[in-house]
């Protein structure tokens, strides 16, 4: 038996088995297949096929019926405000000052060592604190609203990094080692 | 369209039709795609999947088309879930004759398992190809849209499949 080289005809025939074919590729089909032993015998494994499936279960749909949910529509989600990209930026200047102002004051604290010092720096703190209640509050900054973080950076301007106290003058001492 | 609208609306008897009228198709594709075990709990998950995402249906495809491609994943996901667990219990032909014999008294006949070993004889692609287009007489386009592939590549695969039915029949 030669092999057919009708790929079109091949390809209908399992809609020729289902009747899906309309009337004019139905006729084309069966002329060609009344001369054509190699899809005779493609058309009877096409049959044999679909005769033998039958080894599903038979599927009880009421059982199915009762544990689908009702129908919900799904509202989209409302979507937050995003924050904008300038006020991202100014959090991370916010953070830097901060991280910058704290890092000098830490510094100049150990460097001198002046009770006064302390006390200034604290003083500062506390007066930051009590001007913006945001700071005081706020462990991370990502909690801020956009008025607060705009009005943290307007009175970050008015913070003193270092303490306000003049350096104390170095007096030379002669030991009297002088050269 | 018309029954998923009445379901949305509040009718109940518009899920019993749409359920009854897919359900079989979807349990002899699973059974041809190689399912031996927990078919009706496959089918009840496909529908359970597919009505709560029916507001995703576009109706581009048909409901069956659509039913074919959750159920296909799902027994992906089964097949995957299994080799992980590495529980995979090789099923004997005889388990199978008693358990569908059981379920519906069947009697497999010998033209069924020479079928059914024939179609084991496909590659996993070629076999669901294979079976949509034969079994459920869907076009090689929806094939495309089950399988996730092109409707050249099911032609192929369709073609590649009806030659090793053809001569695993003939040879047997």
């Amino acid at each position: 038996m030669n092999k057919c080289i009708d790929t079109e005809i091949q390809e209908l025939l399992p809609d020729l088995l289902h009747g899906s074919l309309d009337g004019q590729s139905r006729g084309r089909a069966e002329a060609h297949l009344a001369g054509c032993e190699s899809c005779q015998e493609d058309l009877e494994v096409l049959r044999t096929v679909r005769g033998a499936a039958v080894f599903a279960p038979t599927i009880d749909a009421n059982s199915i019926v009762r544990q689908i949910p009702p129908y919900r529509m799904i509202v989209p989600a409302v979507e937050q405000p995003k924050r904008t990209r300038m006020v991202s930026w100014l959090v991370a200047a916010g953070l830097a000052v901060a991280a910058i102002g704290g890092g000098s004051l830490v510094m100049s604290n150990q460097r001198s060592g002046l009770v006064t010092a302390s006390s200034q720096t604290a003083s500062v703190l506390a007066s930051a604190a009590v001007q913006t209640p945001a700071i005081a509050l706020a462990t991370n900054l990502d909690d801020l609203s956009d008025g607060n973080l705009v009005q943290l950076m307007d009175e970050m301007d008015t913070f003193d990094a270092l303490p306000a106290a003049e350096p104390e003058p170095v007096l030379a001492v002669d030991s009297g080692d002088s050269l | 369209m018309e029954l998923i609208n009445r379901w949305k609306s509040g009718d109940s008897r518009a899920a019993t039709q749409l359920v009854g009228r897919h359900s079989q198709a979807l349990a002899r594709f699973a059974a041809s795609a190689g399912e031996r075990d927990g078919i009706e709990e496959l089918v009840q998950d496909t529908f359970i999947r597919a009505f709560n995402s029916l507001d995703s249906f576009r109706g581009e495809s048909s409901l069956r088309t659509w039913l074919f491609t959750i159920e296909r994943r799902l027994m992906l996901d089964r097949r995957r879930a299994e080799r992980r667990s590495r529980e995979t219990v090789p099923v004997q032909d005889s388990d199978q004759v008693s358990e569908y014999g059981a379920l519906d008294g069947l009697i497999a006949e010998e033209a069924q398992e020479r079928v059914r070993k024939s179609l084991d004889a496909l590659s996993p692609t070629q076999r669901e190809v294979f079976t949509l287009r034969v079994q459920q007489g869907l076009s090689y386009k929806e094939i495309a849209e089950v399988v996730g592939s092109t409707e050249g590549a099911t032609r192929v695969h369709y073609h590649n499949a009806i030659q090793k039915v053809k001569e695993f029949l003939r040879d047997e």
